[in-house]
């Protein structure tokens, strides 16, 4: 049998929308037994949130859900039934790990609290994770992705000067306190096979993302300075997109020991007078310097001249659609790509290892059905009878 | 101190500018030593363009970034060096790098060689594009990443518009080395054993923030985003402009309950009940008319007043905050998210990325000196004699941007 880096570890998993499901998803992923727990019926909202497999509304259809959960066994248990708590409590006894995103200070009122949850599990590793931590005066303040990513400082950076800033595509802000909570677990169960004690961790998704704009944020609490957007003008030049003859390539220059190489790419003597040497100086000649470079970069197809600058050791790039972003050969060799099989939607390649580790490698699974593993967890782990979960899931408490 | 998660952990930190300082950074955070190589004739562009006044040691970037880290400079061309190195390998429980995988192998330090000294070292290698495969010696910055991995195509004011660069790879690839660097090393407190991570930044970005998008292209051959401000489910979701120079708040209706309080918020109490708004499909019709009707209301309010109104009439809100609001900010302040480094002064730096209830971590020092701790490591880690140790030479030091 392969080893799995987290194969000792059992994580009861109460959560749902992001940051949490992707943070258990690396748990499962590396090897945990990650149980999800979801309330009876619906499950995590998620399961109801688009886009759909097909446009196809439905519990198991829902892409982002099937992405997150890969790995995972789901239950269902009503948290707010004094039964279904009393379930929870036995489920934690036994477990490494509780994580949760329940806005602040739900579990405690539920009597699911760290505090009591310990009593019972004094190794207990228990990370919350809510959008501004479990304290302080924006503890139970509503909000998305989006403002997240505004109060995180990054969309002020984001986008155009002359516009409004524009929220990042992707969940920038939920994926980067995904990563933090399953660091702070490491840590925590690092901690824990010395001393054998667990501990309560507090992942605000905020702070998580604040390391994004850390380098900036340190320079306005110790220089006052602040900075804006700049419509990905970087303070190196050239360092952006130019349109070429089939798409936009990013030309990538650097210090002058590097980009003069592209002197054999650009038949262009005006690019490399020494008035251009100094990569922090081209800036300010910003303007007259992208004159004389984007006509050059136009006679080149994208793929041909990211090449061409890799050629020369320059980190040129081309602007892929999802679909070539899918055929990178690079992807292709390293086998980036995996097909899962589920049995509502199919196969289909998902997204593989995020890193590769040669001694304990990652695993993928799917995404479980809904109360998929109810009679695996209540039945076998539990010891509970068909009859007493019949009951209770007749009762709506599974 | 010494109940701190990694006490007793050696980091090699052999990184070259942000991402994969991020991973060695946490660990001294809380508890690992943290031992940085540098090569003073090319320092990290963290350590700017500037050599007067040795301005290399006094960015407050530099200082946050390589926090909890001792300085050993280090010509791995020179053998005399490349033994230190060696050593120091021996000493340590993991290294971590950002080189490409040729450099490391040229070097004489790929994981291979590693292992012949210290047999239960981690390496993780964090390259552009990872180990083998056609792309392996290319260079790649996050300007190269986004690109390429296609996460640039979900970021645009418009479908067909240019598309924008997002904040920031390092840091989602820095965060996702940290994973790699943990899950490491808890396997190996259990069970003994070291081991190679092949870590491709062009494949952590793409996991750890399009993953789904991908898998939407890849079921439904297409793509929800980009979106500009909107919301794929919600309406509406925008930003929208406050009182002053460039200020802004976001906001997401979610339910119809709150569709009803920003009506009243808004001043427009009849457009609750107004058929066109029905549900979120039919806000979403109307979504420029409804941006319209939200600007006009937070056009005349402090963006902080803006979400404060929001937030108590139970809508989804946050402003647009930049530095001088973080820095100022009454929650992250309240929270004591900013934290002082022990030999730092009243200098402020970012704090930590998680709390916990078994204690902190700390700054014990600000990102230190180039070659600051080289008779440490040196003379008492590695036991060279004093007389050994040359001093670092100013001559020799010289930037990872253009010379001056």
């Amino acid at each position: 049998m392969t080893e799995r880096a987290l194969g000792h570890l059992r994580v009861i998993d109460l959560t749902h929308d992001v940051a949490g499901p992707y943070c258990t998803k690396l748990l499962a992923g590396f090897g945990a037994e990650v149980i999800k727990v979801e309330p009876p019926g619906r499950g995590d909202p998620l399961r109801s949130r688009g886009p759909f497999y097909q446009g196809v509304e439905g519990p198991e259809r829902s892409i982002p859900f099937l992405w997150l959960n890969t790995g995972k066994k789901s239950i269902t248990l009503d948290l707010e039934n004094t039964q279904g708590r009393e379930i929870l409590r036995r489920l934690v006894r036994d477990a490494d790990v509780l994580v949760e995103n329940f806005p602040p200070g739900v579990l405690p009122s539920l009597g699911l609290g760290y505090d009591r949850l310990r009593e019972s599990n004094p190794g207990l590793v228990m990370a919350s994770i809510s959008r501004y931590g479990q304290d302080g005066p924006y503890r139970d303040y509503k909000g998305e992705e989006i403002s997240l990513y505004a109060m995180s400082g990054l969309m002020n950076e984001t986008g155009d000067p002359s516009r409004e800033p524009l929220k990042a595509g992707p969940a920038l802000a939920h994926y980067s306190a995904g990563m933090c909570a399953y660091s702070a677990i490491l840590s925590a169960l690092h901690r824990r096979h010395r001393t054998g004690r667990g501990e309560h961790l507090d992942i605000s998704i905020q702070e998580a993302a604040l390391v994004n704009i850390e380098m900036g944020l340190v320079e306005s609490l110790q220089l006052g300075t602040v900075r804006k957007r700049t419509g990905d003008n970087h303070s190196m030049m050239p360092w952006q997109h130019y349109e070429c003859a089939d798409g936009e390539v990013a030309v990538i220059s650097g210090p002058i020991r590097h980009w003069r190489r592209a002197e054999k790419i650009f038949d262009e003597p005006r690019l490399f007078q020494s008035k251009y040497d100094h990569c922090l100086v081209r800036r300010f000649l910003r303007d007259e310097y992208e004159e004389i470079l984007a006509p050059c970069v136009k006679k080149y197809r994208k793929k041909e001249l990211f090449l061409a600058g890799q050629e020369q050791g320059l980190a040129f790039a081309y602007l892929a659609t999802l679909e070539e972003a899918m055929e990178l050969p690079q992807h292709r060799a390293r086998g980036f790509f995996e097909e899962v099989d589920h049995p509502v939607v199919g196969r289909h390649a998902y997204c593989g290892a995020p890193f590769k580790m040669s001694a304990t490698p990652w695993r993928q699974g799917r995404a479980p059905l809904l109360a998929e593993h109810n009679s695996e967890i209540y039945g076998g782990l539990l010891g509970l009878s068909e009859d007493e979960i019949q009951s209770m899931e007749e009762q709506g408490i599974l | 101190m010494s109940d701190q998660p990694f006490a007793g952990i050696r980091v090699l930190d052999f990184a070259h500018e942000w991402a994969a300082s991020i991973g060695p950074r946490l660990l001294g955070d809380l508890g690992a030593e943290v031992i940085r190589v540098e090569y003073a004739p090319r320092m990290c562009v963290i350590r700017g363009a500037r050599l007067g006044k040795k301005m290399y040691n006094r960015h407050p970037r530099w200082h946050q970034v390589n926090r909890n880290k001792r300085s050993l400079t280090l010509d791995l061309k020179k053998p005399k060096d490349l033994d230190a190195f060696r050593d120091l390998v021996r000493i340590c429980d993991i290294m971590v790098s950002n080189s490409r995988p040729h450099v490391l192998e040229k070097l004489g330090i790929a994981y291979e060689d590693l292992k012949k000294i210290r047999p239960d070292i981690i390496l993780v290698l964090m390259s552009a594009f990872g180990t083998g495969g056609p792309w392996s010696t290319f260079a790649g910055f996050g300007g190269t990443i986004e690109p390429l991995s296609g996460l640039q195509q979900l970021t645009a004011y418009s479908r067909g518009g240019k598309r924008y660069r997002t904040r920031e790879m390092d840091v989602c690839n820095g965060l996702m080395g940290t994973c790699a660097i943990l899950t490491a090393l808890v396997h190996r407190q259990r069970t003994g054993q070291g081991q190679f991570i092949d870590l491709s930044q062009t494949e952590t970005a793409t996991h750890s923030l399009m993953g789904e998008h991908l898998l939407e292209y890849v079921m439904n051959g297409e793509q929800t985003l980009p979106l500009a401000n909107r919301h794929p489910y919600f309406a509406p979701q925008g930003c929208y402009p406050c009182r002053g120079d460039d200020r802004w708040v976001t906001l997401t209706v979610r339910s119809d309950d709150e569709w009803r309080a920003l009506c009243g918020l808004i001043g427009r109490p009849g457009w609750a009940d107004d058929e066109r708004f029905a549900g979120r499909t039919g806000r979403r019709r109307h979504h420029d008319l409804i941006d319209e009707a939200i600007a006009a209301w937070s056009s005349g309010l402090d963006h902080y007043r803006a979400m404060e109104l929001l937030q108590e009439a139970g809508i989804p809100a946050g402003a647009v905050l930049d530095g001088r609001d973080l820095q100022q900010d009454p929650h992250l302040r309240a929270r004591g998210y900013f934290l002082h480094a022990d030999d730092g002064g009243d200098a402020l730096f970012p704090g930590l990325l998680f709390r916990s209830s078994a204690g902190d971590g700390r700054i014990f020092r600000r990102g230190p000196d180039l070659g600051e701790d080289n008779e440490y490591v040196l003379h008492r880690l590695l036991g060279r004699s004093r007389e050994e140790i040359e001093p670092l030479d100013e001559k020799t030091i010289g930037t990872g941007y253009d010379p001056e």
